[in-house]
C-alpha cells in the first residue's frame, strides 16, 4: 500500500494515527506506526484520541446479552483456584502409575489445563479419538465444569490444505461445532453452550475441513472417528 | 464515548455512571475480583454487541468478548495512563480483540472472508437504534459523520464496526485502493475537524 500524495503533509501523521486506531494498515506501514505508538508520546495520544473519537460509533449498537455459560468460564479462566479443591492427592501417582498409551497422554493433556488439581471424575472426562482406519488417533479431556476441551493428537494430521474440525453433541442431536483445530498437536476451545448443557452421552468427533471450516455447520470432510462420554454433566 | 451508554450501573446520571465504572476498574486493577465481576455485569451486553458488529457469529463474537474481559483484567491497572473514559477504554479493547480475530479468520480462509463481506455489505449504513441514542458526544459524532458525503461515512463506519480493510472497502466501493485510501483519510480528517468544531 503506498501513501497517497493528495494529503496535506501536516495532515499525515493525523490520518496515520487514525488509520492506526482503525487497524486499516497492515504490514510495514502497521509495524511502523504501532512502533510510534509505543515510542512517540505525541503519537500515542493521537492514537487515543481518535479512539475516544471513534468509539461513540458503537454507541449505536444495541447490548446483546451474553450467555452465563461464557462468565462462568472467564471466571474459571482468570481465577481457577477460586471455585475448586484440591483432591488429587495420591490419585495423580497412582494415575501415573498405572498409565500407559492414551492414558499417559490423557494426563499429559490433563497438566496443560490451568489448574489441573482436579479429582477425576469431578467433572473431567478423557476419551480417545480412534480412526478405524488407524490412521488417526487424538485424546480429548473434557472439563464439564470449566465447559472446555483440550485435544491432543498423537498419529495423523489433517490433509495438506485442510484443517480439523472438533464436533460434538447430545443424545439425538445434530451434530454441532466446538471450533477450529487449525494447527498444533494441542488445542484448547471452550465448549458452546449448547454442548456444555448436555447431560447424559456426550459424543466427540473430529473431521477434517477446508480451511475456516465445514461451509454448512455439518461435518463436510471425512470425520476420523467419534467416541461415546457417558455421564457426561452429572456429578460423580 | 460518553460513558454510560449500554452499561448497566443502574445509575441514570452518566457522571456518575463514569465514576462507578472507573471505581470498578480501579479496584479490579489491585486484584479485586468482586468489582471485576460487578464491572463484567455492567459492560458485557455492550461489549458483545461490539464483538457481534465485527464478528456476526454469535460464538465467535463471545470468545472474543472472553478474551478482551482478559485483557481487561490484566491491564486494569494500566487504565488511568491512557485518559479514557471507562467505555472508550472498553470498547476499544473490545472491538481490537474482535478485529484481530476477524483478521486472523481471514487469513487463513479467503473463501471465508469472500461470504463474510457480502453479509456484512447488508448490515452496513445507520441502524435503527441510531434514533434512540440519547448521549450528545455519540451524536454529535454521528452528526459529523452525516456531513460526510456518503462513501466516506460509509467506509469509516465500515473499517470502525466491521473491520473492514481498505482491499474491503475499495472492492466494494469499485475504486482502486489508493482512492479510497484518501477517501478515508479525508474523511476522517473531515470528522475531527467537525468533532472540534
Amino acid at each position: 500500500m503506498t501513501d497517497p500524495d493528495d494529503i496535506p503533509e501536516a495532515e499525515r501523521d493525523e490520518a496515520l494515527a487514525a488509520e492506526h486506531a482503525l487497524r486499516l494498515l497492515d504490514g510495514a506501514e502497521a509495524e511502523a506506526a504501532a512502533r510510534r505508538a509505543a515510542t512517540e508520546p505525541a503519537f500515542a495520544a493521537r492514537v487515543a484520541a481518535w479512539e475516544a473519537r471513534l468509539a461513540p460509533l458503537a454507541g449505536d449498537l444495541a447490548p446483546v446479552e451474553p450467555d452465563a455459560a461464557t462468565r462462568r468460564a472467564l471466571l474459571r479462566r482468570l481465577f481457577p483456584e477460586a471455585a475448586r479443591p484440591s483432591r488429587w492427592g495420591g490419585t495423580l501417582t497412582a494415575l501415573l502409575g498405572a498409565a500407559g498409551g492414551a492414558l499417559a497422554a490423557a494426563v499429559l493433556v490433563l497438566a496443560l489445563l490451568p489448574d489441573a488439581a482436579v479429582p477425576p471424575g469431578g467433572g473431567l472426562h478423557t476419551a480417545e479419538i480412534v480412526a478405524a482406519e488407524g490412521d488417526f488417533r487424538a485424546v480429548a479431556v473434557v472439563d464439564a465444569d470449566r465447559a472446555e476441551i483440550v485435544l491432543t493428537r498423537l498419529e495423523g494430521a489433517a490433509p495438506p490444505g485442510r484443517i480439523l474440525q472438533v464436533w460434538a453433541h447430545g443424545p439425538d442431536e445434530p451434530a454441532r461445532s466446538v471450533g477450529l483445530w487449525p494447527e498444533g498437536e494441542s488445542v484448547r476451545l471452550p465448549l458452546p453452550v449448547e454442548i456444555a448443557a448436555v447431560r447424559g452421552t456426550l459424543t466427540l468427533g473430529v473431521s477434517e475441513e477446508p480451511p475456516g471450516g465445514s461451509p454448512t455447520g455439518s461435518p463436510s470432510g471425512r470425520v476420523f472417528g467419534t467416541v461415546d462420554l457417558a455421564g457426561f454433566g452429572r456429578a460423580l | 464515548m460518553s460513558e454510560g451508554e449500554g452499561a448497566k450501573t443502574g445509575l441514570q446520571d452518566p457522571r456518575a455512571e463514569r465514576e462507578a465504572l472507573e471505581a470498578l476498574i480501579a479496584r479490579a486493577g489491585m486484584g479485586d475480583r468482586d468489582a471485576f465481576a460487578a464491572l463484567y455485569d455492567a459492560t458485557s451486553a455492550k461489549l458483545l454487541a461490539v464483538c457481534l458488529r465485527v464478528l456476526e457469529r454469535r460464538q465467535a463474537a463471545e470468545d472474543a468478548m472472553q478474551d478482551a474481559y482478559v485483557k481487561i483484567w490484566r491491564n486494569a491497572d494500566r487504565y488511568r495512563v491512557t485518559g479514557h473514559s471507562p467505555m472508550t477504554w472498553l470498547i476499544t479493547i473490545a472491538r481490537n480483540t474482535a478485529i484481530d480475530r476477524l483478521r486472523a479468520r481471514r487469513d487463513h480462509d479467503d473463501m471465508d472472508g469472500a461470504g463474510d463481506r457480502d453479509l456484512r455489505l447488508a448490515t452496513s449504513g445507520p441502524t435503527p437504534e441510531q434514533s434512540a441514542l440519547a448521549a450528545s458526544e455519540a451524536r454529535r459524532v454521528r452528526d459529523c459523520l452525516d456531513e460526510l458525503r456518503d462513501d466516506r461515512r460509509a467506509a469509516v463506519v465500515g473499517a470502525y464496526l466491521e473491520g473492514r480493510t481498505y482491499k474491503d472497502l475499495a472492492g466494494e466501493a469499485g475504486v482502486p485502493l489508493n482512492t479510497m485510501r484518501t477517501w478515508l483519510r479525508r474523511g476522517l480528517i473531515a470528522l475531527k475537524a467537525c468533532v472540534q468544531r
